[in-house]
């Protein structure tokens, strides 16, 4: 009895404290759809008032003054080109590199180890400077350049220096699955590549499920590199953002911006929300039980 | 909006295109040559005009075009407007081909003005300064308003020679509520003695003195009251880095007149003193919270949506002066219009900027609040341009033009820094006015060895 | 080893387009970093100066950096301590108590995540606002509404702290997801086994929980230090701007000042060295010292 009361006192403790971490994450959150409807004038009172009215011109002069949907388009492009070649490219690389010991295996594994270390940050303008000559030779050659302004490029890049996170993730689950499932499959005959397609990689599925939802999240965020390297007219969202940002400060049309700040984070809510459920489902199904 | 101020990311942004269109350039002549070659070769002469796209838009620049296709027969502008002009014409111009006028002021990221200035590329333009101004009477010197052609700003060699043509000014000073004061009964303080006694009535009454959108504001503010404190020549004394400059007396005084003014600064100011949240403060000005604030002609528009308190007005005035001896003073921003010594019509060039200066031309920027520095320009414009421009007639307040002398980066040394963004810390408390004016000789010191 | 034959070939197959292409686009620009941390250039011009260590030199006497590498390192430990704290109670809890809405918590949590950093600023910057905040509002219930404002992001003692906030807020939810996915793993016939002897839930925490998610903790520790030089870059540059007078500035943000409003590009590099020695050497002296037997289940 009494133990049940100290239960129920410690129940309730936690409920509290989970509901005060909740409230004080949807709370700011709501707030910014809130504002995504209020009109311009309501900007300069109480910032935590609600709105008079839905306002929804906002979302229209985002959509087509800022060309927002444009932007869209061109974020979507890119973030599932460079997680298809990131999952290609990483796939077997983790998989390789956690079970299989070969010249140089550990060589590659210190080397993406150490990548983990190197911040996109500051390696963006030699990246972006080594394509300004490549795209000089080429002119040069063929007669255009090819590498700048190009969502391809700008997706490789992507997948490219996700790389080493995602080898790091992925390698981290494939060590811990044991040696008898290879085994059992060489010892039915099967080769090296259809043991790693329709044995390890299945096993993976939810470390692959979360490898997809960190990445996409930070492809779709990722505004430093897509502004060095998309110098013309087509952007991402995040880069269009900033220059809503800035046009705002010229004009202080606030409203427009939370409008462009919901048309950034709606996409990755409804993802984010989707995928969560496979993710737990994952989580229970997968090989992970051994 | 602070015009000078882009924010870092954008200055990355540029700072890597720029170093693309250096690079590219090279390889990139099929591309650039075009806008030359198109031109019409019926004997025709072309301008090759190429302007920076500002605060006040791009129509300006096709009409004054046309108004100068109009008056020059034969002529033909060929005109590139663009927010990142610099992209635009570095190619073409690494490869030979110059546009023959550039307009395109000092002080921005990509530093193409500065670039050129340092190679000696510019054309200089005081025979422009002696040309009649097309259509009228006087000439180019007579017609621009005096004191602008003999700062850094046009003299960038400081030689007595002008190699920049003023462009578009915009004074800055002290904002405040002018319903306010006149609600209150108060005067607008002519000394810092009558600021001061001002300061205290306002603050029985729960007002602060004063506020800032935060410290890069205060850039304008200084130079104001570093000419009042010493004139014009202990200015450029500064500007240019003269040893022991900052720890003269009257430098002294202007630190210690901040030093004074940080105590009268509204309390919450700090909180909201960057770049994302500094509408709060000029908001303070408009919620009768504090009186002044200093800030630039852009200031009503920006805040032009924002709720105010009843009987709420514009005012504008210098900033007061420092030492008894000197005027009160307002610092202008100007943008540059410039020949490049490469461009093969310099001629036309020139008259096309001895026409800038024409009320013509005058007019057609006016439209888009851009006001070009021309004698008698204060009287034809309206509204709150009216206050704002007439404030060297009105408060005969000392115009003051150009910053800090361009110099050979230094590392981890700073004017804007050490001079600017430090005054958040005076306000704070979190240094002395004392250390502040220390920190800034010795930075004086590393800049004056790297100059030109 | 029966299964010599293709094994070169199919470890190259898989190996190789990772190899190429990371060294492609992550180690030749590092190298290219570390190079032009050796040169004294402006960023535009073709004057490129090779001026050896002395960017080093100056760095090393620079008391900007030393307060920016001060800020750097208090941030990151004060995130990696307190984040981990906290996710790794929020992890147990949703992992091993029966929570009615679980998996609304879950989703919850999660979500400061998948913001841009550009979002949370907006809202932080809101919610720090000194006179009509969300902070300052509840503060005033029991100061009195006479006191002075908490000026969150203006007092230089208090910036970093009001950094700290914003960036846990944002972390907990991704250590809180990464610890329970491995939470998941351990076997629950632990806990039972715990359970029958009448251990309690704290001492299942730290001698079942603990020690075998050890190498995923491990593994995050890295992954703080990391994020957190990065993150506190982004976050700096949008709600601060290393304002007020440069109280704010980390190492990135000094760099990026250095770099292209300083117009001191290879100065800027020589800090990204500094910056990327440091971050590797710390975690090594993490990883040395968090070196536990694996605990196998």
């Amino acid at each position: 009895m009494k133990k049940n009361g100290k239960d129920t006192l410690y129940k309730v403790f936690i409920y509290i404290v989970l509901l005060l971490l909740a409230i004080s994450i949807a709370v700011p959150v709501g707030w910014v759809f809130l504002a995504s409807v209020k009109e311009n004038a309501e900007f300069y009172g109480n910032p935590w008032t609600l709105p008079k009215g839905i306002y929804f011109q906002n979302f229209i002069d985002a959509f087509q003054g800022a060309k927002m949907g444009e932007y869209m388009l061109n974020s979507v492009i890119v973030t599932v080109l460079a997680l298809l070649l990131l999952l290609v490219i990483a796939l077997p690389a983790a998989y390789v590199l956690a079970r299989y010991r070969f010249k140089g295996s550990k060589l590659c594994n210190i080397m993406f180890m150490g990548g983990l270390f190197i911040n996109v940050n500051y390696i963006v303008v030699p990246i972006f400077l080594m394509f300004v000559d490549g795209d000089k030779f080429l002119n040069r050659v063929f007669g255009s350049g090819f590498l700048l302004n190009n969502l391809f490029v700008l997706a490789l890049v992507y997948a490219s220096t996700a790389l080493p996170f995602t080898i790091y993730l992925l390698s981290g689950f494939f060590v811990s699955i044991p040696k008898d499932y290879e085994e059992a499959a060489f010892v039915d005959g099967a080769g090296y590549f259809k043991t790693m397609f329709s044995i390890m990689m299945p096993m993976a599925r939810p470390s692959i499920i979360t490898v997809i939802l960190f990445n996409f999240l930070s492809f779709w965020n990722e505004y430093i590199i897509a502004m060095t390297m998309l110098t013309g007219e087509s952007k991402t969202l995040p880069v269009g953002l900033m220059q809503l940002m800035q046009a705002q400060q010229a004009a202080a049309n606030y409203g427009r911006l939370y409008a462009g700040l919901v048309i950034v984070m709606l996409p990755t809510l409804i993802l984010y929300i989707c995928v969560q459920k496979k993710l737990t489902e994952g989580m229970s199904l997968g090989g992970l039980k051994g | 909006m602070k015009r000078k101020e882009v924010t870092r990311w954008l200055a990355l942004g540029l700072a890597a295109v720029m170093s693309t269109t250096i690079l590219a350039g090279c390889g990139n002549t099929d591309d650039s040559s075009k806008g030359g070659d198109d031109a019409k070769g019926d004997g025709g002469q072309v301008l090759k005009v190429a302007a920076f796209e500002g605060g006040y838009g791009a129509e300006l620049w096709s009409e004054v075009a046309k108004a100068f296709e109009e008056t020059h027969e034969g002529v033909t502008v060929e005109l590139q407007v663009d927010k990142k002009i610099e992209d635009k014409i570095t190619p073409a111009m690494k490869s030979g081909d110059y546009p023959d006028v550039i307009h395109c002021a000092t002080g921005r990221d990509a530093g193409l003005t500065e670039t050129i200035t340092k190679e000696k590329g510019l054309t200089c333009l005081d025979d422009v300064l002696d040309m009649t101004v097309p259509g009228e009477e006087v000439t180019v010197r007579e017609k621009i308003l005096p004191g602008f052609l003999d700062t850094l700003g046009t003299m960038p060699y400081n030689d007595g020679k002008t190699y920049y043509a003023p462009m578009f000014y915009s004074p800055c000073g002290l904002f405040y509520n002018a319903g306010l004061l006149k609600e209150k009964g108060w005067e607008v303080p002519k000394t810092w003695d009558e600021m001061w006694e001002l300061g205290d009535k306002a603050k029985a009454e729960g007002i602060s003195l004063f506020t800032y959108p935060h410290a890069g504001y205060f850039d304008a503010f200084i130079y104001a009251t570093l000419e009042s404190s010493g004139g014009a020549e202990f200015y450029n004394e500064c500007m240019t880095y003269k040893d022991g400059i900052w720890e003269s007396p009257e430098a002294t005084a202007v630190f210690e007149t901040i030093g004074k003014l940080a105590q009268y600064v509204e309390p919450t100011t700090l909180g909201n003193a960057n770049e994302e949240s500094f509408t709060k403060n000029q908001q303070l000005i408009l919620d009768n919270k504090a009186i002044f604030c200093p800030n630039g002609t852009w200031l009503p528009g920006e805040m032009a949506d924002a709720p105010r308190a009843e009987g709420f007005e514009w005012g504008f005035t210098a900033v007061p002066a420092v030492s008894d001896s000197q005027k009160p003073s307002s610092f202008t921003f100007f943008e540059q219009m410039w020949i490049p010594a490469e461009g093969k019509n310099q001629d036309l060039a020139k008259e096309w900027i001895a026409f800038m200066y024409s009320d013509k031309a005058a007019d057609i920027f006016a439209k888009s609040n851009a006001i070009q520095p021309i004698v008698g320009i204060s009287e034809k414009l309206t509204g709150d341009n009216k206050m704002f421009y007439s404030v060297y007639d009105n408060d005969a307040a000392v115009p003051v033009m150009g910053g800090f002398a361009s110099t050979n980066p230094v590392e981890g040394v700073s004017m804007n820094d050490t001079l600017f963004r430090a005054v958040d810390s005076i306000v704070s408390g979190d240094k002395t006015v004392a250390d502040w004016q220390k920190s800034v000789e010795e930075a004086s010191d590393k800049l004056r060895e790297a100059m030109e | 080893m029966k299964h010599r034959k293709g094994r070169n070939g199919f470890i190259a197959v898989c190996v190789l387009p990772a190899v190429i292409l990371f060294i492609i686009f992550m180690i030749v620009p590092t190298i290219n970093v570390f190079k032009m941390s050796l040169y004294k250039w402006g960023g535009f011009s073709n004057n490129k100066t090779f001026v050896g260590l002395n960017n080093f030199k100056i760095l090393f006497e620079d008391p900007k950096f030393y307060r920016s590498f001060q800020n750097s390192v208090l941030l990151i430990v004060m995130v990696t301590i307190i984040t981990m704290v906290f996710s790794l109670v929020f992890a147990a809890i949703l992992s091993r108590e029966k929570i009615k809405g679980q998996n609304f918590f879950r989703i919850i949590f999660y979500i400061p995540n998948i913001l841009s950093v550009v979002v949370i600023s907006a809202i932080f910057s809101a919610i720090y606002d000194p006179s009509q905040g969300l902070l300052n509002s509840i503060l005033s219930i029991f100061r009195g509404a006479k006191a002075d404002p908490i000026l969150w992001l203006g007092n230089q003692k208090l910036v970093i702290y009001s950094l700290v906030i914003a960036m846990v807020w944002q972390a907990i939810g991704y250590y809180m997801v990464m610890y329970m996915a491995s939470m998941s793993s351990v076997p629950e016939s632990l806990y039972e086994s715990a359970n029958l002897e009448g251990a309690g839930r704290i001492h299942q925490f730290f001698n079942i929980t603990l020690p075998l998610i050890w190498t995923n903790i491990r593994t995050t520790l890295t992954f703080f230090i990391i994020s957190t030089i990065n993150l506190s870059f982004l976050f700096v540059k949008a709600m601060t701007g290393g304002k007020p007078d440069g109280a704010s500035e980390v190492f990135l943000s000094y760099m990026y000042g250095q770099a292209y409003t300083n117009s001191s590009y290879g100065y800027g590099m020589a800090i990204g060295v500094i910056v990327f020695l440091f971050s590797f050497g710390l975690a090594g002296l993490v990883n040395l010292a968090t070196k536990r037997e694996p605990l196998e289940f």
